[in-house]
């Protein structure tokens, strides 16, 4: 699997600050040179990634109409606390992920950078809804065409808004990137940088199965 | 076409009692009347007189203008069609309300030049402040004697004043944005609050004051909302509020879009409401298109739009116990929600924002079972409702928590804008729907809720009843839907009735400009007020005989209900403020537009 590395940038004059190059799964080396490491390093990588997918809080923090759906997603017809992640914060310090849900507007955006900056590492952004992935269809004055202006996104959920439904699934694809991670496991061990899995896309891998529909249910009856 | 309260017969409007009463003590010479095709009686009046005339309609005058509705402006340098009215560049509009007349007039002010300016009224009506503000923010236009004439909803470092018209719209038409370094400084610095700015002291000579900043992200802050707090230990000397972080230029948007690609945007305005901001924007170009629309389509806008106002009472009842520490309910009442979606979504197909009203319609007929779903909604929300009667509304805990918090009257609600619940929980039974049926409102038997605390519990007492009013209505609906089509039979319905259209040339033609290019609507001025979930909504278009609009604007009841937080959380501790906050029932996007 392809891999990309992150390294943070401090003297980067924009924000996201840091850089990115593609790399190969940094476990395969470790491999090479010793079985006994190697196994031992990538059990430790599976434990405490399949902790930290399990258990990814994230931030109360909602801009406009995507935040009524991801909070819909919390209560009890879509349940969120199946995977984990009901435990909504309201200090940045204390959560995983931040959930951009909503409009990101130029007035808003210095903020959201403070922020994402108060959030400890390891954490994720999901992008959700079409202004956040792209401004949507707000491409007006004041609002910033897409989130990754100024933020890592890990995930992009579409849709305007997006049902709870889709959220949940955001998040599951966001479980499984992180499943993929090699981050280091102190910051004394190790390689500093994060090594990021490139996900498959979404849309390339279900067209198939969505070009061969050729039957769409009738909006007359219910 | 609903029956307007204004709606009387003259043509220049100027049989109205208010002209008339005007003309009386005025004299003829200082106003130029000008008609709308909402009979809404209109005046020019001169700049020099505007401030004599409001405060006359303010003070003096029998049965009183007591609310300053709205206030915005208009960029006249662009348009063709003026029908001999006054010169202008820039005009500013004010529009008054009057509860005892059941009536508004909208008085206009012609300005000239690129950068005018106009004596403020925040010495008339106090609540002139943010609408000055906005103008100032949006137009350029300086208001003199304003006590802070600053930005509101752009941020202060913005450049230029993006309603005017030469101001791009597309953020795509400027550099792409980017957060730099220096950028993040400048505009974090930019955010630091000046207590001397806005008149506040950072202490006495005994102890010194705290400001706390509570937002632009707050868990009880209900959006990106700020609040500056000045407080003495825990109890708050003053506030201000800051908005303006969700602004996402509504009113600009509909410069470019045409008139039916900009429903879409509506539904977005009070994202609570759905279809229900549809319904204001519908009405309002319907009475420039001269559309009549058919009894079926009345009763399903009806009926779609009390099913918003379910849903939208349910979020805020849900937060409200929330945020004066119920937990449970929040989750209960969410589940509600769920059912009233799955009927929402099977009728219009999506769940928040439908945009499902057309021009002369809807965008489909009933589905075959609609009904079933409708009933069995109605059948189980009631039981629902008396059980949350017990656990949330009755509860000792939450009475005390909020009853006798944020008090207010009569008075300092018509004098800050208010409408909708928060109005009615001090007594008044202003409820548009009863005062000014529109889309067959009148055919409905349904009370108006009122309370007459004026407090945090009354406000909520009055939205939960309304829940209970709206089923009432939604019950009528489901028994007595009249049978016919689901669009006008007019030209300018879009998309155009499909049997009209594949006949010969022209009829394609027209089809294909009408669904392609939209409908040119005919120039003139139109509004139309509702009672949406929040309070008190409305669109003023202006047509200029284009296929877009060439100013739309949304009055919104949110933006005059943050305004008057000062005014009534002065004094009260920190978690009042939180008690009244969620109260309020506002969503930004309904404050910032």
């Amino acid at each position: 699997m392809e891999y990309t590395l992150t390294r943070i940038d401090t003297d980067g004059p924009r924000y996201p600050q840091e850089q990115r190059e593609p790399a190969r799964d940094p476990m395969e080396d470790q491999m090479h040179r010793s079985i006994f490491l190697g196994k031992l390093e990538d059990m430790l990588k599976g434990t405490v990634n399949w902790g930290r997918k399990n258990s990814i809080w994230p931030y109360n923090f909602g801009l406009s109409c995507c935040y009524v759906e991801m909070a819909t997603a919390f209560t009890p017809t879509h349940d969120l606390a199946r995977f984990g992640s009901e435990v909504i914060r309201a200090s940045p310090r204390q959560a995983d992920v931040i959930v951009i849900a909503g409009t990101c507007f130029q007035k808003m955006a210095p903020v959201v950078q403070r922020l994402y900056e108060q959030m400890l590492e390891p954490k994720w952004v999901i992008s959700m809804g079409s202004c956040a992935n792209s401004g949507g269809m707000y491409d007006i004055y004041s609002v910033v065409q897409g989130v990754d202006k100024f933020l890592p996104v890990d995930v992009y959920i579409p849709g305007c808004p997006p049902r709870p439904e889709a959220f949940l699934q955001g998040l599951m694809l966001l479980q499984d990137a992180i499943g993929k991670e090699r981050r280091p496991l102190s910051w004394v061990v190790g390689d500093q940088g994060v090594y990021k899995a490139n996900m498959p896309s979404q849309r390339d891998k279900h067209r198939e199965e969505r070009m061969a529909v050729t039957k769409l249910r009738t909006p007359d009856s219910v | 076409m609903s029956a307007d309260g204004n709606a009387q017969n003259a043509d220049k409007g100027t049989s109205h009692e208010i002209v008339r009463e005007l003309f009386a003590r005025f004299g003829e010479s200082p106003f130029v009347a000008q008609s709308t095709v909402d009979r809404m009686p209109t005046l020019w009046v001169e700049q020099s007189r505007i401030g004599e005339v409001l405060r006359y309609l303010k003070n003096t005058i029998a049965r009183p203008y007591k609310m300053l509705y709205d206030l915005t402006a208009v960029d006249e340098r662009l348009r063709k069609n003026r029908f001999g009215l006054p010169p202008s560049d820039f005009t500013i509009v004010y529009q008054l309300l009057s509860i005892e007349r059941n009536s508004d007039i909208r008085l206009k002010v012609a300005l000239t030049g690129d950068y005018p300016s106009i004596p403020s009224i925040v010495g008339i009506y106090q609540n002139a402040n943010w609408y000055e503000r906005e103008v100032w923010d949006l137009f350029g236009i300086t208001f003199n004697g304003h006590p802070n004439l600053q930005r509101i909803m752009l941020p202060r470092t913005w450049q230029g004043h993006p309603l005017r018209k030469e101001y791009p719209a597309r953020a795509t038409e400027f550099d792409p944005f980017a957060l730099t370094v220096a950028k993040q400084d400048m505009e974090q610095e930019a955010l630091r609050f000046n207590p001397e700015e806005w008149g506040m002291k950072r202490g006495t000579a005994e102890e010194d004051f705290m400001f706390l900043n509570l937002g632009p992200n707050h868990p009880s802050a209900h959006g990106a909302f700020r609040l500056v707090l000045q407080l003495d230990g825990e109890e708050i000397v003053d506030c201000v509020p800051d908005i303006g972080y969700h602004h996402r230029g509504a009113e600009k948007m509909g410069e470019r879009q045409s008139w039916h690609t900009y429903i879409p945007y509506t539904d977005r305005i009070d994202y609570l409401g759905g279809v229900m901001n549809n319904l204001p924007y519908i009405l309002a170009v319907e009475k420039l298109a001269g559309i009549q629309v058919p009894d079926r389509v009345k009763t399903i806008r009806v009926m779609l739009c009390e099913f918003f106002r379910i849903t939208s009472h349910l979020l805020y009842y849900g937060t409200y116990c929330q945020d004066v520490g119920a937990m449970s309910p929040v989750f209960f009442m969410f589940v509600d929600r769920q059912k009233a979606y799955d009927v929402i979504e099977a009728i219009t197909g999506f769940r928040m924002h439908p945009a499902w009203f057309r021009i002369g319609g809807v965008a489909h007929d009933l589905p075959q079972g609609w009904d079933r779903l409708v009933r069995d909604f109605v059948e189980y929300l009631p039981k629902r409702l008396d059980e949350y009667q017990k656990a949330a509304l009755e509860n000792s805990i939450l009475k005390m928590r909020s009853r006798g918090v944020a008090k207010y009257n009569t008075a300092d609600a018509l004098e800050w804008g208010v409408t909708g619940a928060g109005l009615r929980a001090t007594g008044s039974d202003y409820d548009l729907r009863k005062a000014r049926p529109y889309s067959g409102y009148e055919n409905f038997d349904f009370e108006v809720p009122t309370a007459t605390g004026g407090d945090v519990y009354d406000r909520c007492v009055v939205r939960v009843e309304e829940m209970r009013q709206s089923i009432r209505i939604i019950k009528q609906c489901l028994e007595n839907m009249p049978a016919g089509p689901y669009k006008a039979d007019h030209p300018l319905t879009c998309p155009p009735p499909k049997e009209r259209t594949l006949q010969d040339i022209e009829t394609l033609i027209t089809h294909f400009l009408g669904v392609s290019w939209g409908p040119v609507m005919p120039a003139g001025e139109s509004s139309q007020m509702i009672e949406a979930t929040k309070g008190i909504n409305s669109y003023y278009l202006t047509s200029d005989g284009s296929t877009m609009s060439y100013r739309t604007h949304i009055r919104t009841p949110s933006f005059a209900h943050l305004q008057q937080i000062p005014s009534v959380i002065k004094g009260s501790m920190i978690p009042d403020l939180i008690a009244y906050i969620a109260s309020i029932d506002f969503v930004m996007a309904d404050v910032d537009r």
